[in-house]
């Protein structure tokens, strides 16, 4: 394939320059898709799910083709110590709101559409630098290939963001895949054939570190997972994945995954510092989009990371068309890209929680308040003759010597102030 | 139906497969790290690619390239771990992910 004649070079076939590579060449644009794994979606690891609306907006109808293990139907939360769980459920009566899936096969379709779109794919390809003139970016180097476009847009993941982050801000997520007969999952789980289901917990899962455990179901397998803090893990100075025996062994999650075999075992760093991590996600001749410009949100109760990628690879796209327009892709055209972000519907939900990831560093959220849940429905349901005491009662009973009410009702405050 | 033997990392680790890069990807300058109290890249790396056997010892094959490991070096290690992605093509591969 000649490499030249392409007006922009998008660094990463993962959602978000999959999105932005269909959104540029269904306008007539040569765009070049650069990929560095063998094929889209073999370096990329995520826990599970994917919300469809941001899906259904990008490809219409043909949405339907995407390769879904399970619509979810069913969320759940375990609130777990080492031997006891408190769990809620949730039915959905959306019949596909979000679904599970595995990216080997996801990305890969969806760098597909991006060809089909009209989009050019070069795969075993890594991007080692940028053309420049001055401050401008003109292109990209990738091997022994100078590849000179208009513009570039940079969806290439964690590449560069060491300087960026600190400790505080990356959570690890590991996960092992367990494969599993559908009829026992969905016996387990309590689904209809081809419904899924997205459980968390917390709780002595993370040793009481920031963090949690997360269960997705695919089609035929489980997707166990945990996630902890990169801070916690370097100071308890705990292996990142030692975690998941812990989740493993807990009697709630071994019902689940008892006579599974483990399949995969999967990585990856997640970049928590929001939006603000990249305080300026363009420059000239460049715009930043995905996750490695923090475009992912965990608000503590939804996790979201390759909706959000397609919709900040969308954004960016379109701000690269109207650039285009212009002929001008300074980073004074390009800042246009902020405003797109800010004023998307889905995006913006990353600056309405963006307290989230200072309150989700209470440690009491992973200790205290997991054991006060667990012993208190211990308490609330335990007859044994011995004399009741209402709820209340028993509740404040429970904190005693755990926390005080005060600090219990400033940490509920906050909370209902942060979510 | 038959628990599954607790999984040692690697067990996990022969689950993935990763094709050897003849550059290396991973470089770091171990004198450094012989005065790093906290060692953070011991205890983040989902791979144990990072081992402490009198000095620092590193196997990039193996690396599930996170980039994890940088960042804690630099931040509250000893800045000795340099970082780059594999050739294309190269390293981990994921068949599910």
């Amino acid at each position: 394939m000649s490499l030249e004649g392409f007006e922009v070079a998008v660094v990463g076939a993962g959602p978000a320059g999959s999105a932005a590579a269909i959104t540029l060449a269904r306008e007539g644009v040569q765009v070049l898709l650069v990929e560095r794994g063998t094929f889209p979606g073999s370096k990329n690891v995520f826990g599970g799910r994917i919300y469809s609306y941001a899906l259904k907006k990008l490809l219409g109808d043909s949405w339907k083709d995407a390769p879904v293990e399970r619509f979810v139907r069913k969320e759940g939360i375990t609130f777990m110590t080492s031997d006891n769980a408190f769990s809620f459920e949730f039915e959905s009566k959306d019949a596909e709101g979000s679904f599970t899936a595995k990216r080997a096969k996801f990305d890969k379709w969806l760098a597909e559409e991006a060809e089909k779109a009209g989009a050019s794919l070069i795969t075993e390809s890594r991007v080692d630098d940028l053309i420049m003139d001055g401050s401008r970016v003109r292109g990209i180097v990738a091997g022994q290939d100078k590849i000179p476009t208009d513009v570039v847009i940079a969806c290439d993941g964690r590449a560069g963001l060491a300087s960026m982050l600190e400790p505080s801000q990356i959570s690890m997520g590991v996960k092992d895949v367990i494969e599993l007969p559908s009829e026992k999952i969905e016996e387990r789980l309590g689904l209809e054939p081809g419904q899924g289901a997205a459980h968390v917990f917390i709780g002595a899962c993370s040793g009481g570190l920031r963090g949690g455990g997360f269960l997705y179901t695919n089609q035929d397998s489980l997707a166990l997972g945990m996630v902890v803090g990169g801070d916690d893990v370097s100071s308890q100075k705990t292996q990142s994945y030692s975690f998941m025996e812990k989740l493993r062994e807990h009697p709630k999650v071994q019902r689940f995954i008892k006579g599974g075999k483990t399949v995969e075992y999967d990585a990856h760093m997640i970049p928590e510092a929001g939006p603000k991590m990249l305080s300026r996600p363009y420059t000239d001749g460049m715009v930043v989009a995905g996750d490695a410009a923090g475009h992912l949100l965990n608000n503590g109760y939804t996790f979201r990371g390759v909706d959000m990628a397609i919709q900040a690879g969308v954004a960016a796209a379109q701000t690269v068309l109207e650039a285009r327009k212009k002929k001008d892709y300074s980073a004074n055209s390009l800042k246009v890209f902020e405003r797109k972000l800010h004023e998307d519907p889905a995006l913006k939900d990353m600056y309405t929680f963006h307290r989230v990831p200072a309150y989700l560093r209470n440690r009491r959220l992973y200790t205290v308040y997991p054991e006060l849940v667990c012993s208190a429905a211990e308490a609330v349901y335990r007859v044994d003759g011995t004399g009741k005491r209402k709820i209340s009662r028993e509740v404040r009973l429970q904190a005693k010597g755990r926390v005080s009410i005060f600090t219990l009702i400033r940490d509920l405050i906050r909370g209902a102030r942060t979510f | 139906m038959p628990t599954e033997e607790s999984l040692t990392l690697d067990k996990r680790l022969a689950l993935v497969s990763f094709a050897k890069d003849a550059e290396p990807f991973i470089v770091v300058d171990t004198d450094k790290c012989n005065h790093c109290e906290s060692k953070p890249c011991l205890y983040i790396c989902p791979a144990e690619v990072y081992a402490w056997k009198e000095k620092l010892n590193y196997n990039t094959e193996g690396c599930m390239e996170t980039g994890a490991c940088l960042i804690v070096c630099h931040k509250i290690g000893a800045g000795a771990i340099s970082w780059k992605y594999p050739s294309g093509g190269k390293g981990v591969a994921f068949k599910l992910g």
